[in-house]
Order: C-alpha cells, then structure tokens, then sequence
C-alpha cells in the first residue's frame, strides 16, 4: 500500500506546481488551468484522508463524497473563469493578466 | 396666594405664545391678549405685593421664598423658583402697572401697523416676562436668563421699524448697538456670577443672603468666611452688568439710539423694564458690596458712575432737538441718581457696619431705600413723559421739537400730564421726584460732608443735574406746547383718541401722588425699625431741602424765559449752534465715534488675531490631519496592483503564516 505521506508530498507537489503557476504565468486561460491544479490537489487531499483516516472500518465515504461535489463545483467554476476570460479578451484584446490590471489604484 | 407668585411671568409668557401663533386671527393682533395677560399680571402682582406687605413674614422682616430643585451639576445644586421681598414687590407693582397701561395706549398707537401688530404684541408680552420673571427670581441664574430674554426683546423691539422704512439702516444699527453694548454687560456679569457660585457654592437669595433681609442680612452674611478678594472681583463684574444694563456711563451710548423703536417701546423699555434691571441687580447685591472687605472702594465707583452719567446725560439733552432724545437722556440721567443712591446708601451701610455705628447704618439704609424709591417713582414719571411724546409724535408726525409748538391748545390732556411729568422730574415740591432725588442728594451731601470728601463732588454734580434736569424739561414742554405752532403743529391731527389718554390720566395721578402715599406709608414702619428716623422729618426739615427746591425752580425759570417769554435768545449762548460746546454736546462727547474707533482698532484687532488663530491653528490641525491621512492613503493604494499574481501571492503568503501560526500556537511554542 501506498504510504499516506507519499499522497500527501504529491498533493502539496500539486498544490505548489499550481501557485507557482499562478503567480509566474501571464496567460489568464493557463492561470485557470493553474487553479484547476491547485483544486485538484485539495481533492486529493480529501481523498487521501479519507482512505487513511483514523475509522474503526479502515474508510470513511465522506471525504470522497465531497470530492465528487467539489469536481461538479470546479466545472462550473471552469466555465465561470472561462466566460470571464473571454469576455475580457472581447473588451480588451488580450488575456495576458499584466494587462488585464484596469482595476489597480 | 404668595405661592401663585409663579404666574406673575408664567401669565404674560403664555400671552406671548398665544399671541405669537394666533395673533392674526384675533382682533388687533392679539392685542386684547396681551393686555388681558398684562391686567392678570398686574392684579396677581398686587396681590401678591398686598399679601406679602400686610403678612406676617414682612413684618418680621422676613422674605417668601419657595423652589423646586432644576438640576445638580457637579455638586452645586441649581433651583427655580420665586423669591418676593418689598424690593420686588416694588419691581413688580410698577413694572406689571405700567406695562399694562403701555399695553392699552399702543391700541391707540399701533393702529396703522396692520400685520405687524402681532409681533409687536407678542415681543412687548415676552419682554414683560422677562422683566416679572427676573424681580420674582428665587436666584441669580435663574434672573439671569430673564435678563437676557429682556435683552433678546429690546433688541427685537428696537429694531421694530428696520424694515419697510426709510431709516431701516439706521434702526436694524441701533438695534444691534443695544444689544451688542449691553452684551458686554451681560459677559460681564455672567463672569461674576460665575465667581459667586464658586465663592458661596450656591446662587440662591436665601442661602447667600440668609432668609431675612436687607439689615439682618448683612449680619448673616458678615459672618460668613468667604474669600473677601473673589468676592471683590465679582462685584466688579456685576456692577459692570449692571452698567450694560442701565446704560450708565461708558456704556450708556445705546440708550439714546434706542429711540429708534416705536414710542411705547421706548416707554416699556425706559420706565417698566430694562433699564430697571441694572437697578435691581444692585439693590438685591448690595449686602454683598456692604460685606465685602474693601466694598467701599466698589461702592465709591457705583455713586461716582452714577453722578458722572447723571450730569453728562443732563448736558447732552439741554441742547438736543427730539423730543425722544431727551426723554431718553434725562433717563440716563434719572438712572445716574438711582446708582448715586444706591452707591452712597450701601457706602453708608458699610460704614457703619464696619464702624458698628447704627445711625450711620440706618442712614444708609434710608438713602438705599430713596434710591429703590426713586426708580419707583421714575417708573410712572418717565412713563408719563413717553407716553406724553409719543401723543405728540403721533399726532404731529415728527419727532422734531422745531416743527412742534402751540400744542397746548390741541393737545390739551397731553400738554398738562406732561407738564406733571415734567414738574415731577424736575423735583417740584411734593410730586414724587422731589421725595426721592432729595434724599439722594442730602445724602451725598452728607456722606461727602462727614465721611469721604468725593462724595461732595457727587452732590454737585447731582445738583448740577438737577438743574439742568429742569431746564432741559421745560425746554422740552415750552417748545412742544407752547408758543406759536410751527410747520407740523399746523395740520396736527388734535388731540389722541381716549384710549391713549387714560394711561395718561392714571400716569400723572401717580407722577403727583406715588411720593407723598409711599412716604406716608413707610413712614410709620421705618419709625418701628429705626426709632427717631423720621423720613418725613429728614426730607421736609433739612436745611439743605430749600436749595434743590429752589434750583429747580430756576431751570424752569430759565426755560421759561429762553423758550417761553424768549425774553433771551438761547442763539446768544451757542453762537446759533457753531459754539464748542454746542457742538460736542450735539456729537455727544464724540462718545460713539470713541465706541466705533474702539470696536474697530480692538474689535477688529482681535478678530483678525482670531480669525488668523483660525485659519492657521484650528483649520491648520485639521488639515494637517487630513493631509496626513491622505499621503498615507497615496503610499498604501500602491498595494493594489491590479496583477492577479501579486494578489495571489499575497493570499499565499497570508495563508502560509496563518497556518505557521496556528502551528506554532498548537504546539505551544508561543
């Protein structure tokens, strides 16, 4: 069996691939793809707590029930950001996020 | 009956509402109103004074007082209530009177002001108010805020005529004189009540004069260990009060300049109120001149003030050509005479209170008495002559005396309670005037003869007064009456309608009688109190009696030969008004260029030091504040970005330390 801190290494691997792709990327659709990662290393996080949580039946189906929740949320989340990009990319001709900064001071 | 003591203001202050809101819907503005308030007042005023006169508080020599507390600031307790002695039995007798009479003749005399009659009648009914208010006061706060409702109604009341008018400047200007200079006054004496409260811990009558009065009092408060040097300053800043209130000299330049109000009002505000006020303030606190350590000094000054403004105001109407403006001279004048009483009467008490000696002591309290006795009787005398103008002026349409004459065949009812009026300011025998400003003069005379020799220049000033007092008054009547009528006199519209000669008819009987019944009156009581002092022996068997008679009777002899006979041409004194003299008296001593000279290098000085204070200091803090804040912003708005990285990596960051945070709190490491 896998060892639960091997899982948890991964996922924060994940997690910081994402942020580390966030904060370098100027491209806004691959800022999205970079969230996306950041939100699937918190499933698997939930996943892995509740393969290896400390349940007196080895498992609890809880924590993989939020998952699929989470994944139906990160869809519609996906379809949200990808309007906004485009909506953007309508009004203002790029999606580069240096760019897209009207709102600052 | 003395415990409904309260209506007395409560009365004519409920007219005033009444009259203020309904006023256009009654018949003559509300006039019917106030008069009714004003009568109510009256007869509860007599009442009350006949209650408290014949009671037996009075006669031993005690005091009514009843309150209710108003508020406790800070340990000193403040109450409201009413507070009746003869003094301010005395007050309200003749301020209620009259005022109801002033009320009835201003039917007649504010006929034709149409609309404007219901704030007429609702001011005149708010002054009366503040007048009862402030005589039936159970302390000085409490008179205090009277006072100054009688300041706002003189001011709104002065300034009657400032609009639709073509002397509207000139009127709205006085009217902002009187209330600007008695303002000063009103500073002055709010500082020192400030400084009685913090030297008796209290403001009520009774608790600093004790519950009996005036003699009894003195003892009471003698007693008392009180901080003599406080006190001495507070007196000051009343007296100052007083000054602003009465006009007296430096601040008597409103007074004339007030006639620019409609002739009841200049009655109202010379015989019932007002200028009574200052009076009043004196007689009530002069136990506390007497006390006081170095009180003579401060009373010195009162009589001093008091003959100064008594002679110079006498001068300033000898040569003057409205028949207000000497009316309202001779006020000053009259008022000069009662703080020459006041001031030798308590100058007598307090010698013979630090001397032990009871004769002095019942003298002072004689001459304190002629000095109250005095403002009684100038109340109906000075009432009489204003309202006797205002007849005139009314009929003849001008106020100039050149354009009058040959009235007394017209005008018959004005012309003889006028010549009362005048015989009776001038001091002829046995009408009021002669009772009261003898025994202010002899007194001086005496004071000044035995005591303290300034007081002898007071006497003569006084005397010189009196004189001119008489002159002046004659003047006045033989040149409105008598002689050939001139331009307005011509087409005068004849004598006034009865409703504006009976107030005259009632004035005159008391101008005549109100001396000899007082006389006789306290006559017998004064007897009980102080054995041998006879006041009737003192007036009537002086030696020094037949001198003022007699200079009385010369200024009138003088004016009946310049004005009358015109056997000497008054032209030879004043080379035909290009004379020196003439000419500062008509400026008036240049004492309002000296008042403008001094609002404008002081006034304005100390504004542009404020107004610098202002703008540099107070504007310069708060800005300053803003600027800050604002530079601050400009600095921290930098944060935002507007980079989706930057916001990320802040979140990040947040996270990252809150989480090394709780970490490190679970762990217990902090």
């Amino acid at each position: 069996m896998i060892p639960m801190s091997l899982l948890l290494t991964f996922s924060a691997l994940l997690f910081c691939i994402g942020l580390y792709g966030i904060i370098t990327t100027e491209k806004g659709l691959v800022a999205l793809m970079c969230i996306e990662l950041m939100l699937n290393s918190a499933n698997i996080n939930f996943v892995t707590f509740s393969a290896y949580g400390p349940w007196s039946n080895g498992s609890d189906m809880v924590g993989q029930a939020f998952v699929i929740f989470s994944i139906a949320i990160a869809a519609a989340e996906v379809a949200v950001g990808i309007a906004i990009m485009l909506s953007a990319y309508k009004i203002s001709g790029t999606n580069n996020t240096l760019e897209l900064s009207t709102m600052r001071w | 009956m003395l415990e409904y003591a309260y209506l007395i203001p409560l009365v004519p202050a409920i007219c005033f509402v009444i009259v203020g809101l309904f006023g256009k819907k009654t018949p003559e503005g509300g006039g019917y109103i106030a008069i009714l308030g004003s009568i109510i007042s009256c007869i509860l005023s007599i009442a009350v004074s006949y209650e408290y006169l014949t009671g037996k508080l009075y006669s031993t020599g005690r005091s009514f007082e009843m309150s209710v507390e108003w508020l406790t600031v800070a340990g000193f307790k403040i109450n409201f209530g009413i507070y009746v002695d003869i003094l301010s039995c005395a007050m309200m007798f003749f301020a209620s009177l009259i005022s109801m009479l002033i009320f009835i003749y201003s039917l007649g005399y504010m006929k034709g002001e149409g609309e404007r009659k219901r704030r007429y009648y609702a001011e005149v009914s708010l002054f009366l108010t503040g007048m009862l208010g402030l005589v039936v006061s159970s302390n000085f706060l409490e008179m205090f805020i009277f006072w100054e409702i009688m300041g706002l109604c003189s001011y709104l009341l002065i300034g009657f005529w400032s609009f639709d008018n073509p002397d509207a400047q000139q009127k709205s200007s006085a009217a902002k004189k009187a209330f600007l200079v008695t303002r000063l006054g009103d500073v002055c004496l709010m500082g020192g009540l400030f400084i009685l409260l913090y030297v008796f811990h209290t403001l009520d009558y009774t608790a600093i004069f004790g519950r009996r009065f005036f003699s009894d009092s003195i003892f009471y408060l003698g007693k008392m260990s009180i901080n003599h040097y406080l006190l001495f300053i507070a007196l000051f800043l009343i007296l100052g009060g007083a000054v602003g209130k009465s006009a007296q000299f430096p601040l008597h330049d409103w007074l004339p300049d007030a006639m620019a109000g409609p002739t009841t009002v200049s009655a109202l505000i010379h015989a019932a109120t007002m200028v009574k006020a200052g009076v009043y303030l004196l007689a009530r606190t002069s136990p506390l001149f007497i006390i006081c350590h170095r009180g003579n000094m401060a009373l010195i000054i009162v009589a001093g003030i008091g003959a100064i403004t008594a002679f110079f105001a006498a001068t300033m109407a000898l040569n003057n050509m409205n028949i207000k403006k000497v009316l309202a001279y001779s006020t000053l004048s009259q008022l000069g005479y009662m703080f020459l009483g006041l001031g030798t009467g308590s100058f007598l008490i307090w010698y013979g209170f630090y001397t032990i000696s009871f004769g002095v002591l019942g003298l002072g309290a004689i001459v304190y008495f002629a000095a109250v006795f005095h403002m009684f009787n100038h109340a109906f005398f000075k009432a009489l002559l204003f309202l006797g103008s205002g007849s005139v002026i009314h009929s003849c349409g001008t106020e100039d005396m050149r354009l009058m004459g040959g009235l007394v065949k017209k005008m018959r009812t004005t012309a003889v309670t006028m010549l009362v009026g005048a015989l009776s300011i001038s001091g002829f025998p046995l009408l009021s005037g002669f009772w009261s400003k003898d025994m202010i003069l002899e007194a001086a005379l005496v004071t000044g003869e035995y005591l303290y020799y300034v007081f002898t220049i007071f006497y003569i000033l006084g005397m010189a007064a009196a004189f001119m007092t008489a002159f002046y008054m004659f003047r006045m009547w033989f040149m409105t009456f008598s002689g050939e009528p001139r331009e307005n006199a011509q087409h005068c519209h004849g004598e006034s309608p009865s409703v504006m000669t009976f107030p005259l008819y009632i004035l005159a009987a008391f101008a005549m009688f109100s001396g000899v019944v007082v006389i006789y009156a306290l006559d017998s009581v004064w007897q009980t109190w102080f054995g041998t002092n006879d006041i009737l022996e003192i007036v009537l068997t002086s030696k020094w009696t037949p001198i003022s008679v007699m200079v009385a009777l010369v200024g009138i002899f003088v004016a009946d030969l310049m004005y009358r006979m015109r056997v000497v041409n008054p032209g030879w004194f004043n080379r035909n008004g290009k004379g020196i003299i003439y000419r500062i008296l008509a400026d008036r001593y240049h004492i309002p260029q000296l008042y403008d000279y001094i609002s404008w290098k002081i006034g304005y000085g100390v504004a542009c030091i404020v107004d610098y204070f202002d703008r540099n200091v107070v504007d310069g803090v708060v800005n300053g504040l803003s600027n800050v804040v604002i530079g601050n912003a400009d600095v921290a708005k930098k944060m935002e970005t507007g980079y989706v990285r930057d916001y990320t990596l802040l979140v990040a960051v947040g996270v990252f330390v809150l989480v090394l945070t709780l970490f490190a709190v679970v762990k217990g490491v902090i």
